[in-house]
């Protein structure tokens, strides 16, 4: 009864992506992923930094992926508001737990 | 408040046969479903809990040796926690009476509801099957804590499967009500014109949402050690059972508040409408809802403050874990504030929510004791943690859950309990329940261990009040269940208001029909809870005691 004639329901204007830009952010997603195999196999001296460049590589495709390939930049500000509350958690957790691991 | 006439066929009346039951999209049919499902291993387990108690009425071998006493203590875990606390005021009163709180027909996605309803089914039949085959049920506790859970050979796997498949069911439920609270109110119901036990609904789904798929990974990954030998947890193949604990509790201490939440809400309906005035600080309320589920994030290391785990880490997790108690404390205030200079009538669902706040409030004063890293060193492991968490567990959110069955059940099923039985059964609870568990912070408090079959000859008068309390508790129980089971067929019938509530579930007829209301309902002016004939000052009441 309600759901038809509610007003809470707003209707959605939908972004449509276009094959450029989705061409685009798979090119760059390719270009990161032979980022990373060169860091890993061809033996760039990066010492204790490996393992951050890699894992910023992974963050940046991530992003790209949620922001192009799942439209969160497209979506309204509040769906983005709570992607940042759970990587903020995400972030609180890893954060605890290297403490304590690094302090014991 | 005018009821709607009855020109539908009721919810029961709509559709006939168990298929229609089991396939059914309408939420107040799932709610029963899980009610009935949930409610039967609610006694396997309580029938478990009273094994223990019995074992545990003299020192030494009474029923049960150790082994089975280790597989009994963590069924009765696994069930009540899993299979009953978790699901239990969500998926029953959450889907009854959740669309009819906002004033709309369904939940937004009742197939996935449906789907949640099966899940939870198949979990259950997960736990049950480790009963009958190989070395029997899991001996680990409910916690599954590593490296033990990765060595034993009793059924860790199946029962681990049962949790993640319950994950499942629950996070679909959660999704389905965070979208059914955004998308489908009734039109002119705002945030602040929703009813609080909506609210706690949906701080708690963000929980289940978001916090489930740890622990659904985490378990994951105790297979992998023991199928696949990849060392995780295990210290002896490079793994770090600290880590296990970490993992469990992100995810298991915010599900505290999976279960305490919705029993806040319970509380949060039923004081207004017994005191017939308007709650006291209703954005107060609302809001603790969100902070007690954002600031449960924070706070599971307070479970590991002698596991092992850095003392800065540990001093951090105490600070934090006492900002909770801010929110809840002001829950409780309000309701105390709500109930002065109302027109209370002492019915049976506002007694259980009275004593919700009593036992909570034991239950959360005590978690202070286990909050602070000082205290918690001595009393850790012993039962002084068993009654803590019973006393926030079952004397809170179980007898929140059994004053929502009360004061939903004339809604249900359009008729009445008898209240004399119903009040009797609640003295029975609350004595029994209060003489099981107090002795226990005693015994705790002197150092008696968790988990043992076996105890010192100085805790065996403890243990005996407490296995009395037991027997009261259980007598209870079963006085209320066969009271509400007799009503529920030979009820008096009632009208479709019989509390005078003015939230929109009330607007509707007892059983509602299938599409929950006949004409669309009508919002009260100036809030959920603004009861009109309220007595807002000391002025007013000396007028109206005069008259």
């Amino acid at each position: 009864m309600a759901s038809k004639e509610n007003n809470n329901v707003h209707p959605e204007h939908e972004h449509i992506s276009s094959y450029k830009e989705h061409f685009g952010t798979w090119v760059g997603l390719i270009l990161l992923t032979l980022m990373t195999v060169f860091v890993s196999a061809f033996g760039a001296d990066l010492s204790t930094l490996t393992v951050v460049t890699a894992l910023t590589i992974a963050t940046i495709k991530a992003l790209a992926v949620a922001l192009y390939f799942m439209h969160l930049k497209y979506e309204p500000k509040v769906y983005r508001a709570w992607i940042i509350v759970v990587m903020a958690l995400f972030l609180f957790f890893l954060t605890m737990v290297i403490l304590d691991f690094t302090t014991r | 408040m005018t009821v709607a006439a009855l020109s539908q066929p009721n919810f029961f009346q709509a559709k006939k046969g168990i298929a229609s039951w089991l396939f059914t999209l309408d939420h107040k049919r799932i709610g029963l479903l899980y009610l009935y499902s949930i409610g039967f291993f609610f006694i396997v387990a309580a029938g478990l809990g009273v094994l223990m108690r019995l074992e545990l009425l003299n020192p030494g071998r009474d029923l049960i040796d150790a082994q089975t006493y280790n597989q009994v203590f963590t069924l009765h875990g696994v069930i009540m926690i899993f299979l009953f606390i978790i699901p239990s005021i969500p998926a029953v009163f959450g889907n009854f009476a959740l669309p009819l709180l906002l004033g709309t027909d369904d939940v937004a996605f009742p197939k996935l509801n449906l789907i949640s309803w099966w899940l939870y089914v198949i979990g259950a039949l997960f736990a049950l099957f480790t009963l009958f085959y190989g070395d029997g049920p899991a001996d680990t506790g409910w916690t599954f804590y590593a490296p033990y859970s990765v060595r034993t050979g009793t059924n860790v796997s199946m029962t681990v499967m049962a949790a993640f498949v319950l994950g499942f069911s629950s996070i679909l439920t959660g999704l389905n009500f965070i979208v059914t609270i955004h998308r489908l109110k009734t039109p002119g119901m705002g945030f602040n014109q929703m009813p609080l036990f909506a609210w706690s609904l949906y701080a708690t789904a963000w929980i289940q949402l978001l916090a489930t798929p740890i622990i659904g990974i985490t378990l994951l990954m105790i297979v992998a050690e023991r199928v696949l030998g990849i060392g995780l947890f295990d210290p002896s193949i490079g793994g770090d059972p600290i880590l296990y604990q970490h993992l469990f509790w992100i995810y298991s201490h915010p599900a505290v508040y999976i279960m305490a939440l919705p029993a806040m809400g319970i509380v949060s309906e039923v004081i207004p409408t017994f005191a017939q005035r308007t709650i006291f600080g209703y954005k107060a309320i609302a809001y603790s809802s969100m902070a007690i589920a954002f600031v449960g994030y924070f706070v599971w290391g307070h479970h590991m403050f002698t596991s092992g785990m850095s003392g800065p880490a540990g001093f951090i997790f105490s600070i934090l874990t006492f900002f909770v108690a801010i929110p809840t404390a002001v829950k409780v205030f309000n309701w105390v504030a709500t109930l002065y200079k109302g027109s209370i009538s002492i019915e049976v669902p506002l007694l259980f929510a009275l004593a919700f706040i009593f036992n909570f409030s034991i239950g959360g004063l005590t978690g202070l004791v286990l909050g602070a890293l000082a205290t918690d060193v001595h009393v850790h492991d012993t039962h002084f943690v068993v009654a803590h968490f019973h006393y926030v567990m079952f004397g809170g959110a179980g007898f929140a859950f059994f004053g929502a069955l009360h004061y939903w059940f004339p809604k249900i099923w359009g008729k009445m309990y008898n209240k004399a039985m119903a009040n009797l059964a609640f003295i029975l609870l609350f004595i029994g329940f209060n003489l099981t568990y107090f002795p226990m912070l005693i015994v705790g408090i002197m150092g008696m261990p968790r988990r043992y079959y076996d105890y010192l000859p100085e805790f065996h008068e403890m243990n005996m009040l407490s296995t009395f309390g037991s027997w009261i508790m259980i007598t209870g129980l079963i006085i209320m269940i066969i009271n509400l089971v007799v009503s529920k067929q030979r009820g008096a019938k009632v009208s479709g208001n019989p509390w005078n509530g003015i939230t929109l579930d009330w607007q509707t007829s007892s059983p509602p029909p299938l599409h929950n209301f006949d004409k669309m309902p009508v919002l009260p002016e100036g809030g959920p809870y603004n009861y009109p004939d309220a007595i807002s000052t000391h002025e007013e009441k000396e007028k109206k005691d005069d008259e």
